[in-house]
């Protein structure tokens, strides 16, 4: 196998390096060499996923030591698709981030750290490393998280640091017993190792709970989210942007890949506790994730919760565990990344152009900003699950594997997890389109006409007061993102397919 | 039977979706504006007729776009059932489209552009739940097909109208995810999802009760879209979409869509043997049953005419259930031309309630007496509608209410046909009023309504309301207006459960009676503009014609060949 898997984690600490010093001597620097870092960062992606897919699941020795001794580097379908996704989405939030800020060349070098630590959970095959990766991306998760001004980013970083400092200390926990019961940390040793100490062992299943527990606490599944609403609001709208569709995501996958290559779907099958407790929370966080999206009044909150909802979706479809469920939970991850993003993004681009941080604010925006408006409606109906939004693909298969597994109970709440998403997002809907915006209260928020010639592209007629504060990487950025929850869905028949083998290793 | 591939399906989906974005960036230039859209219909309507008499000559034209979803490839199918509705709400588009200028222009509306985006785009949805080859590509359509006419129903942007599209959005999309989840058992029970004529193999077989289950899934969600009661509710509130709207989506598109979708699942999904094994037609009979005489008896008492129609929609649309449900060919054959007859009918009545409102603001029937001197050739087309809705020979409704009541009878189902009976008498009950008071009455010389202004169960003396405490009402006032509104008045605020909405319809255009009653206009068209009157005309002529040539219209050699290709029986 050639170096890319080591590539894809090296290249963008390289580039951390360079953007920070390129900040000695020129302050608009980081940026651009960021967007060099991720361009390239992408095309490793890419091929590295095109090798995955192509062939037999690979597996890399880190520094020549072979494993399980030495770190091992695991590449296959699903892990592939994370780097891609990492990647892309990066450079789709630096798109945005160019004008929107924050621009220091401190910030970019934490952002490429954050996408190294994310790359390097995606395709780590070893249970130790994935906690150092899991603590990389932490670490600059609560730094980025409180680069904006104020107060508020502040008190949001330190709580998100202390509930994720707790999380991924349970995480360690369970590794650690996992290690004294076998005396390895490979995750495919491990697999093997643990089957040997017998599922009954007391030190096997307490290492279950606390892993399971401590991602529980990174992916925000109810009642361990808290961290999450106050991050995803205080952070700057880029920040909020990547963690939100990023950090969740890859930390999802890293609950699965634990959940089904180091304890292996026998283990679920063998334990009592195992799928239940998969089970039962993935229902709990959909069913009142949705419901405390309902109360928010500040749509960065909203779109938090949401969050804890859909990952319910992802948790429900790793408790069942078959192939249709497999193919939906990645399905899942990939579109909801890329919606969440979008949703923040549009929030953001929002928040700028209209100063519309409330539901109530929103009254009017298809008039006032119809290409924003339209693109947050679009990827409001895909996460919605309206067909063919790529969000209605993932959510199929989940019911499909639901209904296999004979799980009616949970099959009832994910058909439901529909009607509650809609009662979220349709108020937004008619607030954007059916309601005439309010009347100023004074003169001041007058459409200032100086600002609409800066919009020449794809700005489409959006005036606002703040229209001069948008550029046109921002427009982009979202309406990519909601072209492409349109058009995913097509990719989908391709995409399972391909992953058919991955899926293959995971459940046998 | 051949299928051929062609893109001709796919092209009679597309073509309104792709007159999007034209309308959408013409919304300056309103004339250019509207020209897109009566390109797309003629096209859409072109391309759908095209097909016609291959699929007459039993051929299948079918556009297969790949592989979409296990058990499921996103094709797209003109089959015959498929063709009829596809058809029928095709070629109403282009009569609507006439109609629709003349009444958002006569109105002066906001959004139209918006609004004819949004138009075109539902129509698309519509064709493509028409020629979907599989419940999953149906789904699709479904959804997109409640996005679509979401902004319709919203319109008027006021609190009624929100109301009633978070209503809609509310109903559809739970009956959407009641879809979702029967087509994944039909998946699970069988593999598959693709339309079969007469079912899909293995349904019969697999365990009854999930069978059951999923039946009642699909069966009650596609009943949201075709207002099968108690599941009705959205329809009556969506009257608050401009006419137009409430005419070619409420009446046939939408609405159509649920039925179509029960048809569908009846015929090619479960089957009629299956369904007879599974013993779940009866319930869903009777449901439709159930349906079209309380609906018809709510109908009596609503003074708004629009709410009047929608009532009488829920009511005929079980019709067409209870067609499909009896199972018995000849049912069939009546229930599935019940589908284009009371599209022509119902179109007609609500083009009519439009140019009302249009050219006197005038929305409740009580403020209509002697309306006809006014819109004389709109008011004539409504009392032909209208007898064509009571079953009166000659109009279409007669043929397909004959061949149901055929098929109900055969197969001894005699309260079924009783039910049938009933309706008649009460479509009659509710529709003659409303003719009676255009031509017959004035505005000094009208009867009194006791359906509509007494209270429920008819007490007497007239107007002295026992329960009415603050106001007891004039008594034995009867022609006069201001008696009728005091006693409108009493009854709603007499707390004893009434809808208000029926007794009290205070709309803000405001009655536009003329002092002495309404001016006389001729019948040579001053009465309104052609943009609206043609199209008024058309389709009254067009329910004619299905009621006198049955045969000579496409429609029921459509159905036939559906009927012997599901159940292998000529009728």
């Amino acid at each position: 196998m050639s170096d890319l898997p080591a590539l894809v984690v090296v290249v963008p600490i390289l580039g951390a390096l360079v953007s920070l010093l390129s900040g000695i001597r020129w302050d608009r620097g980081g940026w651009y060499v960021a967007a060099a870092t991720l361009a390239v960062q992408v095309g490793l992606a890419v091929s590295l996923a095109a090798d995955a897919f192509a062939g037999e699941p690979g597996s890399y020795a880190v520094g020549g030591f072979t494993p399980p001794f030495g770190i091992e580097l695991l590449v296959d379908g699903l892990s592939a698709s994370m780097v891609v996704l990492v990647a892309v989405v990066a450079l789709g939030v630096l798109a945005y981030a160019r004008t929107a800020g924050p621009r220091s060349p401190r910030f970019f070098a934490t952002y490429l750290l954050l996408v190294s630590g994310l790359s390097g959970m995606s395709i780590t095959g070893d249970a130790f490393n994935m906690y150092v990766f899991l603590e990389i991306v932490g670490l600059t998760a609560y730094a980025l998280v409180a680069s904006g001004e104020g107060g508020r980013p502040a008190v949001a970083a330190l709580k998100y640091l202390l509930v994720g400092t707790f999380g991924a200390s349970l995480y360690l926990l369970g590794v650690g017993y996992a290690y004294i019961a076998t005396g390895t940390l490979n995750m495919a040793d491990l697999a093997s190792e643990l089957a040997a100490v017998g599922y009954a062992s007391p030190l096997v299943r307490a290492s279950f709970a606390f892993v399971v527990v401590g991602l529980f606490v990174k992916v925000a599944m109810f009642p361990l989210h808290t961290w999450q609403p106050g991050a995803y609001a205080g952070a700057p709208d880029s920040v909020s942007a990547l963690i939100a569709s990023l950090v969740s995501t890859v930390s999802a996958y890293a609950l699965v890949r634990i959940v089904l290559t180091v304890f292996t779907p026998e283990f679920l099958e063998a334990v009592s506790f195992a799928r239940p407790l998969l089970a039962a929370t993935a229902a709990v966080s959909i069913v009142l994730g949705s419901l405390l999206a309902v109360a928010q009044t500040e749509i960065e909150r909203m779109l938090a919760y949401s969050s804890v909802s859909q990952f319910g979706l992802v948790v429900a479809a790793l408790s069942v565990s078959n192939a249709a469920a497999l193919v939906g939970l990645a399905v899942h991850l990939v579109g909801h990344a890329v919606m969440k993003g979008g949703l923040f993004l549009a929030s953001g681009l929002v928040s700028t152009g209209a100063d519309a941080r409330t539901v109530a604010d929103f009254d009017g925006l298809g008039s006032r900003m119809p290409v924003a408006a339209a693109s947050f409606g679009a990827l409001a109906l895909g996460m919605v699950g309206v067909p063919p939004l790529v969000g209605f693909f993932g959510k199929w298969y989940v019911v499909l594997g639901a209904l296999e597994a004979g799980a009616w109970g949970l099959t009832a709440v994910i058909l439901l997890s529909t009607l509650l998403t809609l009662a979220y997002f349709a108020r937004l809907l008619e607030r954007m389109f059916f309601r005439e915006t309010p009347e100023p209260a004074s003169g001041a928020a007058v459409a200032d006409g100086a600002g609409a010639p800066d919009l020449a592209g794809d700005g489409a007629g959006d005036t606002v007061p703040g229209a001069a504060d948008l550029s046109t990487g921002m427009y982009a950025a979202v309406v990519a993102a909601a072209l492409l929850a349109v058009g995913l869905g097509a990719a989908v028949p391709a995409y399972e397919s391909a992953l058919a083998p991955t899926i293959e290793v995971f459940l046998s | 039977m051949t299928d051929i591939a062609s893109f001709g399906p796919l092209a009679a989906v597309l073509v309104s979706a792709v007159a999007v974005g034209p309308i959408l960036l013409s919304g300056g230039r309103p004339n250019l504006r509207e020209s897109w859209t009566a390109v797309a219909a003629l096209v859409k309507f072109g391309i759908v007729a095209s097909m016609v008499p291959g699929v007459l000559r039993g051929d299948t034209y079918v556009t297969d776009l790949g592989a979409f979803l296990p058990g499921a490839r996103f094709a797209l199918e003109a089959d015959a059932l498929g063709i009829l509705f596809a058809l029928l709400a095709s070629f109403l588009w282009i009569i609507t489209s006439s109609y629709s200028v003349g009444y958002m222009r006569g109105l002066d509306e906001h959004s139209q552009t918006r609004y004819f985006a949004a138009f075109a785009a539902s129509l698309s949805a519509a064709v493509g739940v028409a020629f979907a080859s599989n419940l999953l590509v149906l789904f699709v359509f479904y959804e997109l097909l409640t996005v679509a006419t979401y902004p319709l129903v919203a319109h008027d942007e006021t609190d009624e109208a929100r109301a009633a599209g978070r209503k809609y959005l509310a109903y559809t999309f739970s009956g959407g995810v009641a879809v979702l989840a029967g087509t994944a058992l039909v998946y699970w029970l069988t593999g598959t999802v693709t339309f079969t004529p007469g079912g899909i193999a293995g349904l019969g077989g697999a365990d009854p009760t999930v069978a059951r289950l999923a039946f009642a899934l699909l069966a009650g969600g596609f009943g949201v879209k075709a207002a099968l009661m108690p599941l009705h509710s959205w329809l009556p509130d969506a009257m608050v979409a401009p006419t137009p709207v409430s005419a070619l989506l409420h009446a046939v598109a939408v609405v159509k869509s649920g039925v179509f979708g029960i048809a569908r699942l009846v015929l090619d999904v479960f089957g009629p043997d299956a369904v007879s094994e599974l013993g779940v037609g009866l319930p869903l009979a009777a449901v439709a049953a159930f349906t079209l005489l309380v609906a018809s008896v709510i109908a009596l008492r609503q003074d708004n005419l629009k709410r009047r129609l929608a009532f009488s929609t829920v009511s005929q649309l079980s019709y067409i259930v209870l067609g499909l449900a009896v199972l018995d060919p000849t049912a069939l054959v009546g229930g599935l031309l019940h589908i284009p007859a009371h599209a022509f009918m119902k179109i007609t009545l609500f083009f009519a309630a439009g140019a009302i409102h249009v050219e006197t603001h005038t929305d409740d029937i009580s403020g209509m007496a002697g309306i006809g001197r006014r819109l004389p050739l709109t008011m004539t087309a409504f009392a032909v509608a209208a007898a064509g809705m009571a079953g009166v020979p000659l109009v279409a409704g007669f043929v397909s209410k004959y061949f149901l009541l055929i098929g109900a009878i055969s197969v001894e189902r005699t309260l079924l046909a009783v039910a049938l009976l009933v309706s008649g008498v009460l479509n009659v009950a509710y529709f003659w009023p409303v003719v009676y008071t255009a031509f017959f009455e004035s505005a000094e010389d009208s009867d009194r309504k006791p359906l509509i202004e007494g209270p429920l169960g008819g007490r007497f003396p007239w107007g002295a309301d026992a329960a009415g405490d603050a106001d007891p009402g004039p008594v034995a006032d009867g022609g006069a207006e201001g008696g009728r509104a005091a006693a409108a008045t009493a009854a709603a605020g007499d707390g004893r459960g009434h809808d208000a909405d029926d007794a009290d319809h205070t709309d803000a255009h405001g009655h536009g009676h003329a002092a002495g009653g309404w001016e006389r206009r001729g019948w040579t068209g001053g009465e309104s503009t052609w943009f609206m009157l043609g199209p008024i005309l058309a389709v009254a002529l067009g329910s004619v014609v299905l009621g006198v040539v049955p045969d000579g219209a496409v429609f029921l050699r459509i159905v036939r060949l559906v009927v012997s290709g599901v159940t292998g029986v000529s009728v």
